[in-house]
């Protein structure tokens, strides 16, 4: 199970445990299992799936961190879809 | 009985000043609570942003980012002074002036030129008072702000710092330390100071690259820490305003009984004065 957490300045937005994650990274889709490396990127324009159905949010730029299972998505501008 | 009714009318309005302290009193104690909840929800973003950027900044990154720069010598800075649009919050906005006062002065003797700009209608109020030009005033902050007024406010200065036309940027408003606790502070914003901690980069596989994900985050960085300031020094307004009230209330019942303790005693004296003048009147009618 990965930790998730979008996280917006104004508050964090969802907090929870999801088996996978799908985010628009500025290049495409990026798919995130347990296991990840750790790694950042920067985020594009899209949607952000929190396991099947779990979350859904729109996106716009900022970006996503992954180490030891724990994701967070960190933006300026992100609304539930 | 000329006193007694005089002493009625400024206890009756006494008891209606304490009236509307003890609600502002209760408003602002309510505000002041999600105020606090707002600061608190601002601080994983704060957190998370720091941390990256630590984990990904280098020194030798320094020159290739503007927003880094750190200039020899500051031949222009930006002084933005957050105030309230409200008073009757004790000593909050005149901390803030004078705090913003000490830092123009300051600036200003190492040759500085200061620019100000003034957000919220006190500290305007002020500084159009003693005749001090604003670069500019805005008061459509509310006492909830957002991560949009941070970001009109500061993104203007941003990008002239970028261009070279400051070499700095101030930002004066109340830190949030607790309810007891809130200082008025300058914070240099811009250039950027790396946050310290977490040093060397933990091994991320960095997408697109770590210059391309710093040139992302810096300025949100910036923002995020001028939306900081924005919401301590909402927070802090409201828990001064709570403070004032509270003292204002409490004087107004002391107040209060002291002056119907005069009252009754005006009352009974002129009752025994009554009294003695019927008892002499009977007994020289009796004579």
């Amino acid at each position: 199970m990965l930790k998730v957490s979008v996280i917006s300045p104004e508050a964090t937005l969802f907090e929870g445990e999801a088996p996978s994650v799908t985010a628009p990274a500025f290049d495409g889709e990026v798919g995130i299992l347990p296991q990840h490396a750790p790694m950042v990127t920067v985020l594009g324009t899209g949607e952000l799936r929190i396991g099947e159905g779990t979350a859904r949010f729109q996106v716009e730029g900022g970006f996503l961190q992954v180490v030891d299972d724990v994701v967070r998505v960190v933006t300026e501008k992100a609304s539930r879809a | 009985m000329a006193k007694g009714r005089e002493l009625k009318g400024r206890i009756k309005s006494v008891e209606n000043t304490r009236k509307i302290t003890r609600t502002m009193e209760m408003v602002a104690t309510s505000k002041m609570k999600r105020a606090q909840d707002r600061v608190v929800a601002a601080r994983p973003y704060a957190r998370a942003l720091a941390d990256v950027i630590a984990s990904l900044y280098a020194p030798e990154l320094a020159e290739r980012f503007p927003l880094l720069r750190q200039p020899a010598q500051e031949a222009r800075a930006a002084v933005v002074l957050l105030t309230s649009n409200r008073g009757l919050a004790g000593a909050f906005n005149a901390n803030l002036i004078k705090e913003a006062r000490a830092l123009l002065a300051r600036l200003e003797a190492a040759g500085t030129a200061v620019e100000l700009h003034v957000v919220g209608k006190k500290g305007a109020g002020y500084f159009r008072y003693v005749g001090r030009a604003m670069q500019t005033e805005r008061a459509d902050i509310t006492d909830r702000p957002t991560a949009a007024d941070a970001a009109s406010l500061v993104d203007g200065l941003m990008t002239r710092f970028v261009d070279g036309a400051l070499d700095a940027v101030y930002v004066v408003g109340s830190r949030f330390n607790s309810v007891l606790s809130t200082p008025p502070t300058a914070e240099r914003v811009l250039p950027v100071q790396p946050p310290a901690g977490a040093a060397g980069t933990k091994d991320y596989l960095l997408f697109p690259s770590a210059e391309a994900i710093l040139t992302e985050l810096l300025p949100s960085y910036v923002r995020n820490a001028v939306y900081r300031a924005l919401v301590e020094t909402a927070a802090a307004e409201q828990a001064a305003r709570r403070t004032a009230m509270k003292s204002a209330t409490d004087n107004a019942g002391e107040m209060l009984t002291l002056l119907r303790r005069t009252y009754n005693r005006a009352r009974q004296a002129q009752i025994t004065q009554e009294i003695a003048e019927i008892v002499g009147g009977a007994s020289a009618l009796q004579g």
